[in-house]
């Protein structure tokens, strides 16, 4: 038997000896506080070298555009896909996610301290967005390919928050417009990609401490409300490029309301409204205060959403463009027929022919219509008797901005105006965007601003309008945009783009004209971040 | 002669030889040491989750490995003996199946993704042919197997294509298991044995990256060339 127990014991001591312990994956952070990184290192979804991603996007049409625009990637690029703690639009704490992308490579442009762009997206109707997601790129409209290829490409790291609503964020909503909201999770997806950064695979890269912000779109105003609340914390920005931006807001409303629809506003609506609604609790009482009987079951929680945006038209959850009622409604302000008569008229369908938008106007129109006539009449009864100084056409000596509004959405657009609070950037701006935006005007949104900080000191705001005549050092990006316009018009009259005549062929342009200036703003930005 | 017979005459001899030198008393337990040689068959579902391309059929293969064999036998009958055998668990080497390149240009096929150790007794019924007074005795067993993996390690490679530090699940496995072997009594109670067994190990394999948890059903498919000395007692 002592055979046997010596025996055992070899055995015993072998299996001992062979044991030690398992790998383990990223530390999940205890701290729910906003900006905490929830795993570090963080999930690299992608990782691509120069010839790779240039390869990558070569292989659709749409990649091989953008590659025309960028320019050939000189520098890989990892994605990273970091997930962070924020605060929600009613102060929530809620875990949100977004995209760290890393260039690499033997370049000196592409690895040691190199500077960060931190971006903000543009509207998203699809809740599956995911910045880090190369593969599942058409949910996030491409963005994340044009911003990996004209920044990360190129030597800057990009930080890019799919903000709270999307991807796996449980908030139910989007905090779409909300300025406060938008600005702290662009910060705290900062601070949780600068945690991750020296812990990623890619760590031959790091933070130069240069800070560029930009954005397109609804991200522009998150980009320039990041710039106020980062210029306001004392914390350093290098430079600013928000794009296509719907920064004035309370003005941008007012446009509308008063009939110069927006192309896309019914999927813009929900969105706005359940935002604030979230936020402040005065917006309505129930969804039937502001939205027809057709649609307002269930269009608080409508948007974002996993359905495609053509399958919730299709099955009357939106309409097709009619944001408001074809029939004009009847204005009546007690002891004040003059005033009645002007809103009533302002109010009505748009039809002046020599106005080349009436068209795109009038699509904002019909029956069924989102929007009830009497709230439309309460925002522009509010309208009229708290004007903003900027539209119909600036006033001189009135405040660009209203003075307390009373109507509750119309005040939630004025506190999320970027002229709010009399702000103006201390750090370098490039407002750039595109004359012919149907979706966000550039007179009432960039014209604004400028008009607003046209006091500033000499070079501190630059405007670029996209397809002014090409002028000055952005000349060869305005050239570029036309002739892709042109370029496009022309396909779409060709056999193989459909033979269209031009009418048609330039209400199809109408539609792509806003995602259209977007890489062109990108380059521009890129180009004037460069020089800082 | 048949060229059958020629070649069975020694080991008819050897048996009568070995046979002759048995004692009386029949020892009912025995030991045995020796080494594993295990050769797997792996297959699977391809690897599901997050972030996998479509259309990307991710799969493993594990390299072959050898380890010293134990064993533990107890007599039960003339014919019918139970044993526990075990391996010095083996450290066993995963590597993808797949396209040259994932998520990029991150390597993917033919790296070394992953190691574990596994430890994998058996539990067996042997039925050994003839009675105690041959030497040598063919035997065929049926068993249960139970397989645990430790040391489950992620390598760098692993890693990099799955996207971060990754922690290897791998359940337990408890399977059926069959063999076919011989022993040849020698003097003074030792005796050599050299078997060949089939195993099923599946387990449900899942990685996880920070936060982002993949799997696939893995069939492992070993099976063993043992060759061993035993002493009874």
């Amino acid at each position: 038997m002592s055979k046997l127990r010596h025996l055992s014991a070899a055995i015993a001591a072998a299996v001992l000896t062979a044991c030690g312990s398992d790998s383990t994956t990223s530390t999940v952070a205890s701290s729910t506080t906003h900006g905490t990184l929830v795993e570090n290192p963080p999930f690299r979804t992608a990782s691509l070298n120069a010839a790779s991603f240039a390869a990558q996007l070569s292989a659709n049409t749409t990649g091989a555009q953008l590659l025309q625009i960028t320019g050939t990637p000189t520098c890989g690029v990892d994605f990273y896909y970091i997930k962070f703690w924020t605060v929600g639009g009613a102060g929530e704490s809620t875990e949100s996610s977004g995209a760290l992308m890393v260039p690499t490579g033997a370049a000196p442009t592409c690895s040691g301290p190199r500077p960060i762009v931190l971006y903000g997206h543009g509207t998203w109707v699809d809740q599956t967005g995911n910045m880090a997601d190369i593969v599942n790129y058409a949910a996030t409209n491409d963005e994340n390919l044009m911003v990996a290829a004209t920044f990360a490409a190129q030597g800057y790291i990009v930080v890019a928050p799919n903000f709270a609503g999307y991807d796996i964020s449980t908030l139910g909503y989007h905090p779409y417009f909300n300025a406060a909201q938008q600005a702290g999770e662009m910060i705290d997806t900062l601070a949780a990609a600068r945690t991750a950064l020296p812990n990623t695979m890619s760590s031959a890269t790091s933070d130069s401490g240069k800070l560029f912000i930009t954005g397109d779109s609804a991200g522009s105003n998150a980009a320039m409300a990041t710039q106020r609340a980062l210029e306001a914390a004392g914390q350093a920005v290098t430079a600013a490029a928000p794009s296509s931006g719907a920064y004035a807001l309370e003005a941008f409303g007012d446009a509308i309301f008063f009939g110069s629809v927006i192309y896309g506003s019914p999927e813009f609506a929900p969105l706005v409204t359940t935002s604030f609604q979230r936020a402040y609790g005065n917006i309505y009482s129930a969804t039937t205060d502001i939205y027809s009987a057709t649609y307002a079951t269930g269009i608080a929680t409508l948007l974002p959403s996993a359905t495609p945006i053509d399958t919730l038209i299709a099955n009357g959850a939106l309409p097709a463009s009619a944001l408001f009622d074809s029939t004009t409604p009847t204005v009546t302000i007690p002891g004040n027929a003059i005033l009645s008569a002007e809103l009533t008229a302002a109010l009505a369908v748009p039809s002046n022919p020599a106005n080349p938008d009436t068209p795109l106007f009038e699509a904002g129109f019909g029956n069924p219509y989102l929007i009830n006539n009497s709230y439309r009449v309460s925002y522009a009864l509010d309208a009229a008797s708290n004007p903003d100084g900027a539209v119909p056409t600036p006033t001189a000596g009135v405040p660009l901005a209203a003075v307390a509004p009373t109507q509750t959405l119309r005040l939630a657009l004025y506190k999320n105006d970027m002229r709010y609070g009399d702000w103006a950037p201390n750090s370098p701006t490039l407002l750039c965007g595109g004359d012919q935006d149907p979706e966000v005007f550039f007179s009432v949104n960039t014209g604004t601003m400028a008009a607003f900080w046209s006091g500033l000191p000499a070079g501190l705001i630059t405007v670029l309008d996209v397809s002014a005549t090409p002028a000055g050092p952005f000349a060869p990006i305005q050239t570029a945009f036309q002739q892709a316009g042109a370029a496009q018009l022309a396909f779409y009259m060709s056999a193989a783009g459909g033979s269209l005549t031009l009418a048609q062929a330039e209400a199809l342009l109408v539609g792509s004209y806003h995602r259209g200036v977007e890489p062109f703003c990108a380059l521009a930005a890129r180009n004037f971040f460069s020089q800082f | 002669m048949t060229k059958f017979a020629l070649r069975a005459l020694p080991v008819a001899l050897l048996s009568l030889t070995a046979s002759l030198a048995w004692a009386d008393e029949i020892p009912n337990n025995t030991v045995r040491i020796g080494e594993y040689w295990v050769f797997y068959h792996t297959s699977g579902s391809a690897l599901s989750g997050p972030f996998i391309p479509p259309g990307e059929d991710l799969t493993v293969t594990v390299k072959n490995v050898q380890t010293p064999y134990l064993a533990y036998l107890r007599r039960l009958s003339t014919h019918f003996t139970a044993e526990l055998a075990f391996g010095i668990p083996p450290l066993t080497k995963t590597y993808g199946k797949g396209p040259a390149t994932l998520a990029g240009t991150v390597p993917y096929n033919g790296q070394e993704l992953s190691s574990a150790r596994w430890f994998a007794p058996t539990l067996s019924l042997l039925y050994m042919f003839f009675d105690e007074s041959y030497a040598l005795r063919p035997y065929i067993g049926a068993g249960v197997n139970y397989t645990a993996f430790f040391n489950r390690n992620s390598t760098p490679a692993g890693d990099a294509a799955a996207g971060g530090p990754t922690r290897v699940e791998l359940p337990s496995s408890v399977g059926p298991s069959g063999t076919i072997g011989l022993s040849y009594r020698l003097p003074h109670n030792w005796s050599l044995s050299a078997s060949y067994s089939i195993t099923r190990v599946i387990t449900h394999s899942t990685a996880i990256t920070a936060g982002v948890v993949r799997s696939s059903d893995v069939s492992f498919g070993p099976q063993a060339f043992v060759a061993a000395v035993g002493y009874s007692f």
